[in-house]
């Protein structure tokens, strides 16, 4: 019965360009696959790369020493050149460290804002970064081992994200659930990072609040590759994510209807989305203002109902890289951390967009 | 195909169905009718499997309905819950998209089966028109028949139903269920779905099951089984039951009372009369038994009737 009723009209389905079936999106056909691509999505991941790759090459040509943007690409060809040493060696470890950082930062905030189902939701609000930072302060202020702090910080990054778990689970994780247990994790760890702050030598205790902001001064290849390898690992899950947020919009019992499982989908999710927030503080502390803003400004540059997990990643990246590049040279030679400097860039525009969003809707 | 066996389900504390058995026919439109809280909804919501029960078992077409993958079950059995949620900026086409949901898998995003079956579903329920609108800008009517098409485009056999005419104006509620009734004569789906409108169940429905305290009180064709007994059984609501001008379906007009309590009214039920009976505003003539005020009630319902 089902086949007969839908081969009728299957003759003339070949989805064309413009197709409001599709609703702005192309079939892309390889093999047995065929995904669902956003035109408009493709175009800004397009433009963030540009702009990606052009905000890598300023950062490896901005600082002293200068290095032309010629002498840059030609160092970065292999050609072997004078500026070597500073390319690869001083700037290349921590731009790649933030553009890995920032696309982390931007999947874990589309992730967690889709479960949340709030714009505003970010590592910070839901408490991971509060669990990284409580570790962390512990490390930094017990004398432990410089190597130990982001393994510990990560430790304690997922310790909060068990607790979350434990807390939202019994209502299924649903979205204020999740929000309410995150916000009271949350507060939790920060007033215990506090009480181990005011019980701790001060120098110790200006350690860990320079790491609580946030900071890839005198980091590179290895948390870099911490994160990306985390981000690697969780690749076909990630590709699953891309599809399943489509239908964090539908209400739980439409989801069933149609033959998910909302709240299974929900853990998945989050999981995933906790996980990455967790290595990614661990290793660069909480510059998530990224998390926060670039899942929302992609949702708005690619006109979507909900962020794009792909171009958010770029946008994540970009801004940290601008963040950490503004941060070293606009007051140089005195170093601001991205941290700090993701805020400043990212709250004007959040609010620019929002402000222009009211205009047209109204 | 749908039955029920030794259905027990409820909310926290609070059964609602206990020992529920039901068997609903294959190819036809069956309505389920009952006063507000008598558990109409809540055997909806179990038979699509919304709502896991406590004990027994649903069937669909002899197969314990947990028993199958959640998936499979979205390919047989579609699902309209009673105010769903509109997601913010999505376009007609989109959501009822989401409808192939069952059919998709993050690899295999689309295939032409989709598009067919999401250009059969508009056009069925007439939103083909409103293709690129976005859902949220659609009035209540229109909204509803997008939510319909969106389960249409499941493809499904059977179709359930929770209210899918609260909210909607006269004109809206006769245009959703006349293109439930066409599914069921022009496409063969089994159709089942909880109404409040007796008059409109009665008109509407092949199999009409009526229900009170989470029991079937009685089932079965509504011209068979509607009487002004059975209403004041199930709504505790005095009533005659007349041929429709229009269908010749049975038609319930509530007895005149005066703007008082209905004696005939069950005990149990006291709560609900008053609001049930207070339509006459006239002046105080005295309670009522059912069938003295037959002349009285059809002279008001040609005035009044649903249908008309």
């Amino acid at each position: 019965m089902t086949n007969t009723r839908v081969s009728t009209a299957a003759t003339a389905a070949s989805p064309a360009a413009g197709d409001a079936r599709l609703a702005g999106r192309s079939l892309l056909r390889l093999g047995p696959v065929s995904l669902l691509i956003r035109r408009r999505a493709v175009l800004v991941a397009v433009v963030l790369t540009v702009l990606l790759l052009l905000a890598v090459v300023l950062s490896l040509s901005l600082g002293t020493p200068y290095v032309a943007p010629a002498d840059v690409l030609r160092a970065l060809s292999g050609a072997g050149t004078p500026y070597d040493l500073v390319v690869f060696d001083l700037r290349l470890p921590r731009v790649v460290l933030a553009a890995v950082a920032g696309a982390a930062f931007g999947v874990a905030g589309t992730l967690i804002q889709s479960v949340a189902r709030n714009p505003l939701a970010s590592p910070d609000v839901i408490g991971i970064t509060q669990g990284a930072g409580l570790a962390a302060t512990i490390a930094l202020t017990s004398g432990m081992a410089a190597v130990l702090v982001a393994p510990t910080a990560l430790v304690g990054g997922l310790l909060a994200a068990v607790l979350l778990f434990a807390l939202g689970a019994r209502h299924g994780l649903a979205a204020q659930r999740f929000v309410l247990a995150g916000v009271a994790v949350a507060f939790a760890f920060r007033a215990l990072t506090e009480v181990v702050m005011l019980t701790a030598d001060p120098i110790d205790g200006l350690r860990a609040q320079i790491w609580l902001i946030g900071t890839l001064a005198g980091k590179g290849w290895t948390e870099a590759a911490w994160i990306a390898g985390t981000l690697l690992v969780l690749l076909p899950v990630l590709a699953w994510a891309g599809w399943a947020l489509n239908s964090t919009a539908l209400d739980d019992d439409t989801a069933r209807g149609v033959g998910l499982r909302p709240v299974a989908r929900r853990i998945g999710l989050a999981g995933t989305g906790v996980l990455v927030a967790a290595m990614v503080t661990a290793q660069v502390g909480a510059v998530d203002f990224v998390a926060l803003v670039a899942p929302q400004v992609a949702r708005r540059l690619v006109r979507a109902e909900r962020p794009p997990l792909v171009c958010a990643a770029l946008l994540g990246a970009l801004l940290l890289v601008l963040a950490d590049l503004a941060g070293r040279r606009l007051f140089a030679p005195t170093q601001l951390p991205a941290g700090v400097l993701t805020a400043a860039i990212g709250g004007p525009y959040l609010i620019f967009l929002l402000l222009r969003g009211r205009r047209r809707s109204s | 195909m749908l039955s029920t066996r030794d259905l027990v389900a409820g909310y926290d504390e609070r059964t609602v169905l206990d020992g529920l058995d039901l068997d609903l026919p294959t190819d036809a439109f069956t309505v389920i009718v009952g006063p507000n809280a008598c558990g109409k909804s809540t055997l909806l919501r179990t038979m699509a499997r919304l709502l896991t029960p406590r004990r027994g078992a649903v069937l669909l077409d002899g197969t314990a309905i947990r028993d199958l993958p959640t998936r499979e079950v979205a390919r047989r059995l579609g699902v309209l819950p009673q105010s769903p949620l509109v997601p913010e900026g999505v376009t007609v086409a989109d959501l009822v998209g989401r409808g192939r949901q069952p059919y998709q898998r993050w690899w295999r995003q689309w295939s032409s089966e989709d598009g067919a079956a999401v250009d059969e579903a508009m056009a069925l329920a007439d939103v083909t028109d409103l293709a690129d609108r976005p859902v949220d800008s659609l009035s209540g009517g229109q909204r509803q028949r997008v939510w319909i098409a969106m389960t249409l485009a499941q493809d499904t056999d059977a179709l359930l139903l929770d209210e899918p005419t609260t909210f909607l104006d006269l004109a809206h509620q006769v245009e959703v269920l006349d293109l439930l009734h066409r599914l069921r004569v022009e496409r063969g789906r089994t159709v089942v779905a909880v109404l409040h409108d007796l008059n409109q169940a009665a008109r509407y429905a092949d199999h009409l099951v009526a229900m009170r305290d989470g029991a079937v009180v009685a089932a079965g064709p509504p011209r068979e089984i509607l009487t002004a007994d059975l209403v004041r059984d199930v709504f505790g609501l005095a009533c005659v039951v007349v041929p429709c001008p229009v269908t010749g379906a049975p038609l319930v007009v509530p007895a005149y009372t005066g703007g008082t309590t209905s004696p005939a009214r069950p005990s149990t039920d006291a709560p609900a009369a008053a609001g049930a009976s207070h339509g006459a505003g006239n002046p105080v003539v005295g309670p009522r038994s059912g069938s003295p005020a037959v002349a009285d009630d059809l002279n008001s319902s040609k005035a009044s009737a649903p249908d008309a």
